[in-house]
């Protein structure tokens, strides 16, 4: 129990990896057995990662679990982990969503299926890796190694433009982050220049000052690769592409967790090592959520196809979280990171909902459906309450997350929150526009008429989500109170941005030097 | 001549002179044996190689050889067994290709040879040693593109004849004007006979004699056709794809080493000069960023494996403005980046049924048929493109921190922008074979040789980028001039 309690993060990142290759080495044709042993592995993970939940002590604000081993010692890159409030939501968001994307996948993945959840169980290593590390170095091996199982998971077992939405979520990604690399690069070296010592720890990189130009310049790198995985309005053009033509399970993960990461990375990065850059960023930032909110529900009304329509809904509501966590109180800061949660399930039950259907009759425009409320009874139940959660009523988990955003950030953006209000108010349009002529009306089609509602492995992927969608919704407060010393550091560490420029006068020299040895 | 140095000479002597006696009975003993198999001699190479390749040249002190004609050092110590291994994969690769055919002996002679010039290419210390190095290495690779008498090798083989004439010309107008002006061919005597060694306060910015300057600048021009960088890389896509496909491995991995490693010595001679910083800060860029560019449209596999490594050529050259730091990183480059060229090569040369290669086109549905080798190339391919964890991602990040150390901010953001851009070459193959429908079923017939091959590439690509620091120790041993 020592052992695993010491090694934890060790073991919750590593064990999915091992479990895919494993799974390279059993016969293609036990499909029964793949399957199987992929949703044990997951499960497993979980477990793993209960037990970190339950050990976290929501009073210490510090990085729980921390492992710290060198890795490449001449260059100051450690193997360092470590789990605050934040990081312990998204890891266990992570792990919970992954074995229901591998139950979710059991029927509609027919090919390939031992690479295909071999993918799947890499790429949760990835994820897992990219909330843990508390090396930046380390952070970035993850951040980038995650797109090989992304990639391949959209192209391979995509839709009819798989291979298009495959290299473009490639490609962006990459633009964004080798500018971030050359952004880390920098700092690292600006951190020799100032301290004497080679490192990569994500503290000392928090710790070393720059002149408010470099600043500037160094979060803007770091936004651009963040905003891009967000996606913050204009760089969103990939998702669309993305999630129409992943599978359902690559989109209950790039919805519920990618791009989480995004947000994340302005959380853990750029703001604590820019805070004087953040501050003058964050009404950019936040400008551009709010537009991302109003943008991606007009064009989310707009959409014939379901899962289009699911898409742009995560713009807008990754739009809102973006707002939250550029207002810099700790009530919006903490709705942000509690919707973060919130956008996975909800989100993630909403791809698995248009999954299920697509999986019955190979369509996912809306006009293709209509009255499944006889046929399907309980499935029209289930997807009313994913729905009404992502709208946001009162008593479902989407309610405490934006109002608390909006509440947060009404005292620092009173105008751009009234807009975004525009945006809580359209997602219901769309939603129940959307719900009623799928769910209610006349059967059109005659196909539909004989629709098998939910069967049990249906159920035991859409229950659990329902389950934290209510819990959330009604008593969130054991959740906000593992966040809350997290946020606090988080809130403060902008709010002293001068300590942060204390050290210009120091750290203009080396500047000066580095630029006359070019 | 006292005991020790004695003794250190016959050491050092001992590797090149086994692998020439390797070399000849490679090509003698087919003959001897009366029949046109080269087993024999084969099985003399690869010992001697096995044998070579662990062979400690020389301790951790240099030592010069014939009046300071051949410097053994710690940097040949790290080179030599690179070379003598990518010498071994590129006859492994050979083996089901060369088996039968007529001209076995010599193609492995040729080979042998053309390995031998370039370990003495890395010791050289001064020019003429330098000269003769390139020309042994050189008219090797002249025979060996064109070895298979078809039309596209002979095709390979005369272009290269042409322009790697054209280069050798310039190198020798280089070494007659710097001879002509300094007075002396020895790299070290060159150094302090250059201004800017001896700074004074004077001459604050001492300039090159025109004549030197023009001497060093055909240098770097001769020996940017041998390393193929932009805008002398004209040969590489035809001779690539017109060569025998282990023949283009070899090109690619140890030759394309030996061009960028006697540039970087001719970068240390200039340094002092602003504007020779200059020309090499150019190179880099017009050929990191033309290189991906003209890969972007390529179908031939091979060509486009061409392209990659001009591309490769420039970000390497990012690291010569590190000082040590940057050839410690050039040097681990060069390794892993020689590691996953050989190894795409070799999926190619299990696939190809001709020299010409295969399109990428050729390649779609691969893996459906060949999941083992299509994990390969897809390990050796993303590691080309630099992503982590493979190999390739940390050979860039070793190379961009040493230019951003020395300042060169723009060069690297540059060449972090064009690797990713070169994702979309790298990615058509990968998305060819993992995602496209099969419409011309390969079939790969890999030999146990190539496997072998291929399997210990693939784990090196894998392993020596998460565990880099040994192979970064042997590089930070080497990293002294």
């Amino acid at each position: 129990m020592q052992f695993i309690d010491a090694n934890l993060l060790t073991i919750i990142i590593t064990l999915p990896l091992a479990g895919a290759l494993a799974l390279l080495f059993v016969p293609k044709e036990k499909t029964g057995l793949i399957k199987n042993l992929a949703l044990g592995i997951s499960a497993a993970a979980l477990l793993f990662s209960l037990r970190l939940y339950f050990a976290f002590d929501a009073a210490d604000a510090a990085m729980q679990f921390a492992v710290n081993k060198p890795w490449l010692p001449d260059w100051g890159i450690n193997y360092r982990l470590g789990v605050d409030g934040i990081s312990l939501l998204m890891l266990m968001l992570t792990a919970f969503l992954t074995p229901l994307a591998i139950l979710a996948s059991f029927n509609s993945i027919q090919e390939h299926q031992k690479a295909f959840y071999a993918s799947l169980l890499a790429l949760q290593t990835g994820m897992m890796g990219v909330f843990a590390a508390m090396d930046v170095f380390l952070f970035y091996v993850f951040w980038e190694a995650m797109l090989i199982p992304m990639y391949f998971l959209i192209g391979v077992w995509g839709g009819h433009r798989r291979v298009y939405a495959a290299l473009k979520f490639f490609i962006y990604t990459m633009l964004g982050s080798v500018l971030m690399l050359a952004a880390i690069i920098f700092v690292y070296l600006a951190h020799k220049a100032q301290f004497g010592t080679y490192s990569f720890a994500l503290a000392d990189f928090c710790g070393t000052a720059f002149p408010l130009k470099t600043q500037l310049w160094l979060c803007a790198t770091f936004a651009l690769a963040f905003a891009i995985k967000v996606p913050l309005f204009p760089f969103h053009t990939w998702l669309p592409d993305a999630h129409v033509e992943a599978p359902t399970a690559g989109s209950v993960i790039l919805a519920g967790v990618l791009l989480k990461m995004g947000v994340y990375g302005y959380l853990r990065f750029a703001v604590p090592m820019f805070p004087a850059a953040a501050q003058s960023f964050a009404p950019w930032l936040a400008l551009l959520g709010v537009i991302g909110v109003v943008y991606g529900s007009l064009v989310a009304w707009s959409q014939p196809d379901m899962k289009k329509m699911v898409a742009y809904s995560s713009v807008a509501h990754m739009g809102l979280i973006v707002l939250g966590i550029a207002a810099f109180e700790p009530a919006a800061v903490s709705g942000a990171v509690l919707q973060m949660v919130n956008h996975g399930l909800s989100t993630g039950a909403l791809f698995l909902i248009v999954g299920i259907l697509y999986e019955r009759r190979h369509t996912r425009m809306i006009e293709d459906y209509g009255g499944l409320a006889k046929a399907m009874p309980g499935f029209s139940a289930v997807f009313m309450i994913v729905m009404l959660s992502s709208i946001g009523l009162p008593g479902l988990n989407g309610f405490v997350g934006e109002f608390l955003v909006l509440f947060g950030s009404f005292r620092t953006y009173p105008w751009l929150s009234a807009a975004a209000v525009s945006g809580v108010i359209l997602s219901a349009v769309y939603m129940l526009g959307m719900y009623q002529r799928v769910v209610f009306g006349p059967v059109t089609h005659e196909e539909n008429k004989r629709l098998p509602d939910l069967n049990a492995r249906e159920w035991a992927y859409m229950l659990p989500l329902l389950a934290f969608i209510i819990l959330i919704g009604i008593y969130p407060a054991p959740f906000l109170r593992k966040i809350d010393a997290a946020v606090r550091t988080y809130v403060t560490a902008v709010q002293k941005p001068e300590s942060a420029l204390a050290g210009e006068r120091g750290s203009h020299k080396p500047q000066a030097t580095n630029k006359e040895r070019r | 001549m006292n005991p020790e140095t004695a003794s250190h000479f016959m050491r050092s002597l001992a590797v090149p002179l086994t692998l020439t006696a390797a070399a000849l009975a490679a090509l003698f003993l087919p003959m001897i044996a009366g029949k046109d198999d080269a087993r024999p001699g084969l099985a003399v190479l690869g010992a001697a190689l096995a044998l070579l390749a662990v062979f400690p040249a020389s301790g951790p002190d240099s030592i010069s050889l014939f009046s300071g004609a051949l410097t053994l050092s710690p940097f040949t110590n790290y080179l030599w067994p690179f070379f003598l291994t990518a010498l071994a994969f590129t006859v492994l690769l050979s083996l089901r290709a060369r088996g039968g055919l007529p001209g076995a002996g010599e193609y492995y002679f040729l080979l042998a040879l053309a390995a031998l010039g370039l370990m003495l290419l890395v010791s050289a210390g001064e020019l003429l040693t330098v000269f003769i190095a390139v020309e042994l290495l050189s008219v090797c690779l002249y025979a060996l593109a064109a070895i298979n008498r078809s039309p596209a090798g002979a095709e390979a083989g005369y272009k290269y004849f042409l322009l790697g004439s054209l280069g050798t010309g310039m190198l020798v107008m280089g070494i007659a004007l710097v001879y002509g002006t300094l007075g002396t061919l020895n790299f070290e005597a060159i150094q302090s006979a250059l201004p800017f060694s001896h700074p004074s306060s004077l001459i604050p910015h001492p300039s090159l004699h025109p004549l030197t300057s023009t001497g060093f600048i055909f240098l770097i021009a001769g020996f940017s056709f041998k390393a193929a960088l932009v805008p002398f890389h004209m040969w590489v896509p035809d001779v690539y794809e017109g060569a025998p496909t282990p023949v283009s491995a070899f090109m690619g991995a140890a030759v394309k080493a030996g061009g960028i490693l006697i540039l970087y010595r001719l970068y240390v001679l200039t340094a002092g000069s602003a504007q020779f910083r200059e020309i090499f800060w150019g190179l880099a860029v017009v050929t990191m960023v033309l290189g991906n560019l003209m890969a972007l449209p390529q179908q031939n596999l091979k060509r486009l494996l061409g392209y990659s490594s001009i591309a490769h050529a420039g970000y390497i050259s990012a690291g010569f403005f590190g000082g040590s730091e940057g050839l410690k990183a050039v040097l681990y480059y060069l390794a892993v980046y020689a590691l996953a060229t050989m190894g795409a090569f070799a999926v190619i040369a299990a696939v190809e049924k001709d020299e010409r290669g295969i399109t990428v086109k050729d390649l779609d549905g691969f893996s459906g048929r060949h999941p083992w080798l299509a994990g390969a190339m897809a390990v050796f391919i993303l590691s080309l493109a630099g992503i982590p964890p493979l190999a390739g991602f940390f050979g860039k990040f070793y190379v961009f921190t040493a230019a951003l150390k020395a300042g060169c901010v723009w060069l690297v953001v540059i060449a972090l922008v064009m690797s990713a851009v070169s994702v979309y070459y790298y990615l058509r193959v990968l998305t060819a074979m993992y995602m496209e429908k099969e419409h011309t079923a390969l079939h790969a017939r890999p030999s146990r040789a190539m496997n072998l091959a291929l399997i210990l590439l693939a784990l090196a690509v894998t392993a020596l980028g998460i565990f880099s620091a040994p192979l970064l120790r042997l590089a930070q041993a080497a990293a002294i001039f």
